[in-house]
């Protein structure tokens, strides 16, 4: 089953209410793994794998918002669903400005939590995939020597091989060498990939500052 | 009067025949003496007519003065025989009279003493009927007063049970939120386990072992609900207070079942130090949650502002060195200034913008009404401890 290398976590501090979703989500045969407070989440080992949290919003000592903000500020991004026992605006608002994916007043319909965690698990397929893709354009980009990295950046910014030959005080030879190079090494189908690569590691590189 | 024997009831025939008799008597006594003694005895006489006069009243004892001296002078002073009389008859003459005068006045004073007595006792019964009606009144009074006054009681003790009412629901009021939470997080749970009892009984190839474990989680999950339902409608329950032998420590723990969530939301810790040894109290079940209930929610409120250290709310039950219990609830809140300690208990005081201020007076009352004491002490800005005693159950009256 596609699902099978995917986890679903769970924090919530009732027992009862904690077997009753592991039960629920084990039943359309996802893996589980449920926790009774932040800290014993915080503490465990949880395989590298597509996940998402089912959070409960109020438990004693770190409240759910706390630990998603502590996961959100450590560049821990989980797809979250926040479960609550009674959801107001500026909870509801806090949670989802925070990146939640979903936040579900309980007692929380089966349906409901079901489709909530296909989703997320969904979504943090796709952002595994993103990440994947940018790391390896990350590492593709990074085996570039500078000359070629300025060739590069020249490139993108749509300069033409003679212009960029002037540019850097070379001939037009060593530059289509060296973009030659830069094709090979990142891989790059056609300029247009190139500047799409370019662009996205830029973007990203912005955001995660 | 003097007429009055002392035997009243005879009949006056009766009494001069006893006369007649007890001269006869004494005269054939004294002839009977007088053969083996030889003496004249007539001695006797004086006694008759001293006892006639005694029992039988003064005319009796004249008829008896006057056949003693005929019987003496015919039958003992001589010339024997003859009923005349001579001057040496009268010494005895005059002794019998003289001993009748005696006799008489001895009679008369004693029933003018007796009468006395007599006339003064029937006053003193009078006067004991009539204090005996007085105190009968003062005692009707008396009871009425009190009956009166029990009913009073009673209307109080009505009154105050139905404030105490009245002041509980504010209380499960202000924690409606808290208590609603307590009964969504078990309907929460029912509903989780019984969509996972339906998902694993709709697979292709049913597991009814795991739909069995989560239908049973369910039906706990409804369970604990009712529980709390029924724990709440107790405690604005109409009823008469009533004791029964109570642990203290299953009181502590229904009631933190209801400020749970309160406590939680407010980001306190809960420090639970019961002692299992606590005897058993006397006293109103209700009524001590309720006093907990506002000792629990007072602390929590007091920590609601507090930064910078932890807010521990500590819950202490132990045994009391001599006798009973004692029971501390302990927080780290802002603490209550002196000036304000003497006037905590009254009612109607508070120092909420929300609250009646009725809470901690009901709560001594409460105590005081189960014959402990409660009690507070307080540093601003580290925290305040209440304390109350209760006494152990007699194990008497089970």
């Amino acid at each position: 089953m596609k699902s099978a290398d995917s986890i679903v976590l769970i924090v919530d501090d009732d027992a009862m209410v904690r077997e009753g979703i592991q039960s629920l989500v084990r039943s359309i045969g996802l893996r589980v793994l449920s926790f009774a407070s932040a800290a014993e989440f915080l503490s465990a080992k949880i395989p590298d794998v597509p996940k998402c949290l089912i959070l409960d919003v109020r438990m004693p000592g770190q409240s759910g918002l706390d630990l998603h903000r502590q996961l959100m500020n450590s560049k821990v991004e989980i797809p979250t669903v926040f479960i609550s026992g009674h959801g107001d605006i500026p909870m509801t608002v806090r949670a989802m400005k925070q990146g939640a994916m979903e936040f579900l007043t309980k007692p929380v319909r089966g349906q409901d939590l079901v489709d909530a965690v296909q989703n997320a698990l969904e979504r943090d397929r796709a952002l595994r995939k993103e990440r994947a893709e940018f790391e390896s354009i990350r590492k593709r980009f990074e085996s570039l020597t500078p000359r070629e990295t300025e060739v590069l950046n020249l490139v993108v910014s749509g300069l033409l091989n003679k212009q960029i030959a002037d540019e850097l005080g070379m001939s037009e030879l060593t530059v289509k060498t060296h973009r030659a190079h830069v094709m090979e090494k990142t891989k790059a189908d056609s300029l247009a990939s190139l500047v799409r690569m370019a662009e996205r590691l830029k973007s990203y590189s912005h955001i995660n500052k | 009067m003097i007429e009055q024997s002392l035997v009243r009831n005879f009949a006056a025939p009766l009494r001069y025949c006893a006369a007649i008799l007890i001269v006869t008597a004494a005269l054939l006594l004294s002839l009977g003496l007088q053969e083996p003694f030889g003496n004249p005895s007539w001695f006797l006489f004086p006694a008759a007519i001293l006892a006639i006069t005694w029992f039988f009243g003064n005319r009796p004892g004249w008829l008896a003065v006057a056949l003693s001296t005929l019987a003496v002078q015919y039958y003992f002073i001589p010339p024997l025989r003859t009923w005349a009389l001579r001057p040496r008859d009268i010494p005895f003459i005059v002794s019998f009279v003289a001993c009748e005068v005696v006799a008489n006045r001895i009679v008369a004073w004693r029933i003018r003493t007796e009468n006395a007595l007599r006339e003064s006792r029937d006053q003193l019964e009078v006067r004991v009927a009539e204090r005996t009606a007085d105190l009968k009144d003062a005692n009707d009074a008396l009871r009425k007063q009190m009956e009166e006054q029990s009913r009073t009681e009673e209307a109080l003790e009505v009154a105050r049970a139905e404030l105490a009412r009245v002041v509980r629901i504010t209380t499960v009021g202000e924690l409606a939120a808290s208590i609603a939470h307590e009964v969504n997080q078990p309907l929460a749970a029912v509903v989780a386990n019984a969509d996972a009892c339906v998902a694993w009984l709709t697979l292709k190839t049913p597991d009814l072992a795991e739909a069995q474990a989560a239908a049973m989680r369910a039906v706990e999950g409804a369970t604990r609900a009712s529980d709390v339902i029924v724990r709440i409608r107790t405690l604005i329950s109409k009823g008469v207070p009533q004791k029964t032998k109570v642990d203290i420590n299953d009181v502590i723990n229904d009631t933190l079942t209801l400020t749970k969530e309160q406590v939680t939301r407010n980001n306190v810790s809960l420090s639970l130090q019961l002692d299992t040894d606590v005897p058993q109290v006397m006293g109103d079940r209700i009524q001590l949650q309720q006093v907990i209930l506002n000792l629990v929610a007072n602390a929590v409120e007091a920590m609601a502002n507090v930064s910078g250290r932890d807010r521990i709310l500590e819950i202490r039950s132990q045994r009391e060195q001599d006798h009973g219990i004692r029971l501390s609830v302990q927080d780290a809140g802002v603490g209550i200034s002196e000036e304000l300690i003497p006037r905590l208990f009254e009612p109607f005081f508070t120092t909420r913008a929300r609250g009646i201020g009725m809470g901690l007076a009901i709560s001594r009352s409460i105590v005081e009404a189960h014959g402990g004491r409660l009690w507070v002490e307080s540093r601003l800005n580290q925290g305040t401890v209440f304390q109350l005693t209760l006494p152990e159950t007699e194990d008497v009256d089970t």
